[in-house]
């Protein structure tokens, strides 16, 4: 069983699940599962996935052809890993290249936004099933470590985890920085009146359910416990950026964005498994260039600086970041100077969490066009974080209706990308 | 003489329940399927009468009731009282919006897919019109037309028209018949073949979903030359596939057999059409068939007469025939329609009364309450059949249904003793001879909550509640900050609006927590809904986007600034009136978003087949109920609520107001030790009202609030 389902059980499971794991300290679940798939160690506890929303262009960024007539306004830029040029539009990311790995050839098949979306936010097709998102599908199999959710989106909105239960659902940052008004009593009340009513509300509340062996009323109490618990967590402060120094928040760009990069590295040291990052406009069709050059300057500060950081502080080691979106542009520039959508060959960003520094996977043609070696379906992308988290792809779990299901859509752990 | 006897026999078979009930009701079906059982345990006592009332009302009118309303209600005389409640919320318009969430979830409406609103705006007209459950269930599974406009194609809609998604829908939620799984292998654990499935599919193998590229309006209509092809793809080679014969493999009652209920079914229904002849005014299928913003007011006869309400009818029947042209009747699935809602298929019948018994009464006969097969049988198969029969028998009447159920011991009945063994409660709990305890569901809470704070009106004088709005916004780097404030003021209206599209558009996605938005709606108005017509392309144009359609877009669309100026965030202060007021959750677009209040107490996604509502309580649901608007709103005091002029001035006595609230959010009276330690609580407080706030907000979050009495 996982941590993760419908409260009135999880106590009990939980405490069985945590006692599984005491016996098996030796030797982590995590390190058997990978050791019966492939031949390394899990090292990923978490996960920070900016999602790139509209479509970004992999030829601006990831995969720049220079010399073609594809290329565009960008030149490539030398990085920190030899041999590897990225557009010049990400001068700090590239001083990081040599902790990431680019995958270039993907090979998806979905051109149209809503679709392409849901596949490389779930691995799956949309069907007549709901599919959960790789943040719920992380959130429903690994422990939840410390007081915060263990799935917390940032600006904009993660898949909903369906089949996988209420408590594997993304907690939704609207604004980082700005305080959650749900985790502190409303304005108005104080704090000493607001503890008083807590302990009334107990007493009327264990006055009711007497000596009840009824969960049904019984997991009341203990859900206010544990919101207490979190209301009450000196893990909160992870998310008051207000009292970070000015001059930490202009590294990372005084931006929406760089202050989500900012909360999701002090998230993760608190032990929250899985922090998306959502950003749209990339859905370029018309002044492609002039838009990706500011997509850069929002994004390469942020990118860049967390990577830094989280390398520095050795987290990098445990934390995997990743950027993508739902497909690529075209090679061919139109007429209004933008990129349409292209979803035949494009790539994702990498790093961290065991994925191995410096690499590049597969290759698309001298065009950008098509995967020319390696082609990387989608569901792989999926089954290689599993994989460097320890999570086994291809668990079964079952919808409402009892149909099972796998956690990844048949995808398999992408060959040397991970350390 | 004779009465001495029976006493006798009364005292002698006390343990045999039966005696007590009468015959021919469902308290005798059940507890004789229970003796037969060897279950021969007395039912619990009914539960008493205030606990009745708020246990009725919440499972009527989906809110608890109100303290005048209860102040009537125990006006009336002992002996008539239940069943009048009964009645005035029966009555109450309250019942149609309730019903029409429970039909939802069953239906799996979603107000963001093609015609989903109207399709709820028609399931909601259908309950307060008391349409018979099976025209319209033949309606929803036959009629082709436009998203919104022929609110009916909804349900089809909602599959997207795909066969085999809607083989799979049509078959589990109107008969309970899991077919799904044979879509692609022969059911591992019933009896239904793949080849049973593709029979089914081809029934709406002709239809097709069509877009107008100009006006992106969406329609159904029939396609002769398209068809469901047997053998499936994997199983064959293209040259090898034939169209498939739709057919029907689920069992039938023999048309030779003379079933009373049947035979009583169809003496009702010729009545009714023999009435409907005969006023040559239009029948209720004529008044429905095209849902306009007359409909309304011919329905409530407002300022028409007979005449011009036919004439309107007419032309409408005229419209409908035009419009035929465009959207083809689809022969096929009448015939299913038929087929599935005939008096003659008892999974019809059998499924609706399963789920609204389940639904009252807290268990299902069957369970899942859509998983009808051999090897899944029913608790009470007797109790549940006899419910059927007499359902069709009276045609077939939802609200005849719920009326008897309400009505019947087993509904009324107190809870098995708190500290019961667990194993022994369920055992009494399954056997219907206790009221299982049930969590409100979320919209009842909502509603709740909002009738308890009196917050479906403001309570509060203008001018008392201000709050200062921080807002961020982005503006030009040379801008003043007083240029900057004007610009956030004039940027308001249309920031709303687009908080608006985003909700809608977020559904199933997540909820933002920013300004407790997680127990924000909007509000759908039916009427206007049902009203729209021809000419609102850009509704139309929502409607047909799916959810992730509408997020992709938001999501691709830049926020484009303009090239060559240079923004900045600002943090902008202004102070606005919060005076706060809410509507109801039955009226919200649904299902909510991810996060919302609604979902976190269970409201379903309504995506899946077999979508079942939890109760589980979560630490999410806490914070909400803890530090959330509802509750702190609905506890704080308004100088407009009738609480307040017992807690200030002259005529203040704390006493009555601890009883007046008691009533008005526990539905009951309180001991003498609770109004003393209601009375320490309200002290303790820096002034009355903070310290009756703290009162109310303990008894609104209080278990005895959220569970059924």
């Amino acid at each position: 069983m996982s941590g993760c389902n419908d409260y009135k059980m999880t106590r009990r499971q939980l405490m069985a699940n945590s006692a599984a794991g005491a016996t098996l300290l030796g030797m982590p679940i995590n390190q058997l599962i990978a050791g019966s798939g492939q031949d390394h160690q899990a090292k990923c506890e978490n996960v920070i996935l900016f999602w790139n929303g509209g479509g970004m262009s992999h030829l601006d960024t990831w995969d720049p052809k220079p010399g073609r007539p594809t290329q565009g306004e960008f030149d490539p830029i030398a990085t920190s890993a030899s041999g590897i040029q990225i557009s010049e539009i990400f001068p700090t990311v590239a001083k990081q290249m040599h902790n990431a790995a680019l995958i270039r050839s993907i090979a998806g098949t979905q051109g149209a936004h809503a679709r392409a979306s849901y596949n490389m936010q779930t691995s799956f097709l949309p069907g007549p099933v709901q599919h959960p998102g790789i943040g719920s599908v992380v959130a429903h199999e690994k422990e939840k470590v410390g007081d915060l959710p263990s799935f917390i989106t940032i600006n904009g909105q993660a898949r909903t985890a369906s089949y996988l239960g209420q408590s594997c659902e993304a907690y939704f940052i609207a604004n980082p920085g700005d305080p959650d008004p749900y985790l502190k009593f409303p304005a108005g009340v104080t704090l000493d009146q607001g503890n008083k009513r807590l302990e009334r509300l107990e007493k009327f509340n264990s006055r009711f359910n007497r000596d009840t062996t009824d969960p049904r009323l019984s997991s009341t109490s203990t859900s206010i416990d544990d919101a207490v618990r979190l209301m009450r967590s000196p893990a909160l402060k992870a998310f008051e950026l207000d009292k970070i120094p000015a001059k930490e928040i202009e590294r990372y760009g005084d931006t929406a964005f760089g202050r989500g990069a900012l909360l999701s590295k002090r998230l993760v040291e608190q032990g929250v498994r899985f922090v998306q990052i959502n950003r749209g406009g990339f859905d370029t069709h018309g002044d492609n260039f002039t838009r990706m050059r500011e997509h850069g300057e929002v994004m390469d500060p942020a990118l860049g600086s967390l990577l830094q950081d989280l390398s520095e502080s050795g987290m990098l080691e445990k934390t995997m970041v990743i950027m993508m979106s739902e497909f690529g542009r075209t090679p061919r520039i139109n007429d209004n100077a933008g990129r349409d959508h292209w979803p035949k060959c494009f790539s994702c960003f990498m790093a961290g969490g065991g994925i191995k520094g410096g690499t590049v996977i597969g290759s698309s043609d001298e065009d950008g066009g098509m995967p020319k070696d390696n082609p990387v379906n989608v569901p792989d992308i999926h089954a290689t974080i599993c994989h460097a988290l320890g999570i086994d792809p291809y668990k079964e779990v079952y919808t409402r209706q009892g149909r099972p299901m796998k956690l990844v859509d048949d995808g398999s752990a992408i060959e040397g990308l991970l350390a | 003489m004779i009465r001495t006897a029976f006493v006798a026999t009364l005292l002698c078979f006390a343990s045999l329940s039966t005696v007590l009930a009468d015959p021919g009701t469902i308290e005798e079906k059940l507890l004789s399927e229970n003796q037969a059982k060897g279950i021969n345990t007395t039912p619990a006592a009914p539960v008493d009468d205030l606990g009745f009332a708020r246990r009725i009302c919440l499972d009527l009118v989906g809110r608890i009731p109100t303290g005048k309303e209860i102040k009537t209600f125990l006006a009336w005389p002992e002996n008539e009282r239940r069943q009048r409640l009964i009645d005035q919320y029966m009555a109450d318009k309250g019942f149609a919006d309730r019903f029409s969430a429970f039909f939802a979830d069953m239906l799996r409406i979603r107000s963001n897919q093609e015609g989903g609103n109207a399709l709820l705006a028609y399931v909601h007209q259908a309950i307060s019109t008391d349409m018979p459950y099976d025209e319209m269930c033949r309606r929803l599974i036959a009629t082709n037309g436009k998203a919104g406009r022929t609110p009916e194609v909804g349900f089809v809609l909602g599959d997207d028209a795909d066969p085999m998604a809607l083989a799979s829908a049509t078959a589990q939620v109107f008969m309970g018949i899991r077919i799904s799984c044979a879509q692609c292998h022969d059911h591992p654990f019933d009896k239904w073949t793949r080849e049973d499935f593709y029979s089914v599919a081809a029934f709406f193998g002709k239809t097709r979903r069509r877009e107008n590229n100009l006006t992106r309006t969406v329609y159904t209509t029939e396609d002769k030359m398209s068809s469901v092809m047997w053998p499936p793809e994997d199983e064959s080679d293209a040259a090898d596939r034939k169209p498939m014969k739709a057919s029907f493999p689920f069992p039938y009652l023999d048309e030779s057999e003379q079933l009373a209920f049947i035979q009583r079914f169809e003496a009702l229904r010729e009545k009714r059409n023999a009435k409907s002849q005969q006023t040559k005014g239009p029948s209720v299928d004529d008044l429905l068939a095209s849902a306009g913003a007359k409909t309304k007011n011919r329905l409530s006869g407002v300022g028409r007469d007979l005449l011009k309400v036919s004439t309107e009818a007419k032309s409408d029947i005229r419209g409908i025939d035009i419009n035929a042209e465009l959207y083809k009747r689809s022969q096929l699935r009448r015939e299913l329609a038929e087929k599935i809602t005939s008096p003659r298929n008892r999974y019809f019948s059998r499924l609706i009364v399963n789920r609204l018994w389940k639904e009252l009464v807290g268990a299902g006969f069957v369970e899942p309450v859509d998983d009808f097969r051999d090897n899944n049988p029913a608790s009470h198969p007797e109790t549940m059949d006899y419910l059927a029969e007499e359902f069709v028998a009276n045609g077939f009447s939802i609200r005849w249904l719920v009326k008897e159920i309400v009505s019947s011991p087993a509904y009324q009945r107190s809870h098995a003793a708190r500290d019961s063994d667990a194993a022994e409660r369920e055992n009494l709990e399954q056997a219907f001879l206790v009221t299982k305890i049930r969590r409100m569901k979320a919209e009842a809470m909502y509603d709740s909550l909002v009738t308890a704070g009196h917050l479906f009106e403001v309570k509060h004088m203008a001018g008392q509640n201000p709050r200062l709005i921080k807002q961020r916004i982005r503006v030009p780097v040379e801008m003043s900050d007083e240029e900057s404030a004007q610009q956030s003021d004039a940027d308001e209206p249309e920031a709303l609006a687009s908080n608006d599209a985003a909700m809608m558009a977020e559904q199933n996605m997540v909820a933002s927590t920013a300004d407790y938005g997680l127990e924000k709606a909007i509000e759908i108005d039916f009427d206007a809904v049902l009203a729209a017509d021809d000419t609102s392309p850009m509704i139309d144009s929502m409607q047909k986007m799916s959810r992730d359609d509408i997020e992709a877009m938001r999501m691709a669309a830049s926020p484009t600034p303009k090239p060559g100026v240079k923004y900045v965030t600002k943090l902008v202060e202004r102070t606005v009136d919060d005076n706060p007021k809410f509507s109801s959750a039955y009226r919200m677009a649904t299902p909510a978003p991810a996060g919302h209040f609604l979902r976190l107490f269970g409201q379903p996604a309504r995506v899946d087949l077999g979508d079942e509502r939890i109760e589980n309580a979560s630490m999410r649901q806490a914070l909400l109920m803890l530090n959330g608007q509802l509750t702190h709103q609905a506890a704080r005091v308004g100088p407009l609520e009738p609480v307040y002029p017992m807690l200030t001035g002259s005529g203040a006595d704390i006493d009555k107001a601890v009883q007046y609230t008691y009533v008005e959010i526990l539905t009951r009276k309180p001991s003498s030790d609770e109004i003393t330690e209601a009375i320490d609580i309200i002290e303790s407080g820096a002034d009355t009202m903070t310290g009756f706030a703290d009162f109310r907000w303990i008894l609104l979050n209080s278990n005895e609030f959220r569970f059924l009495p």
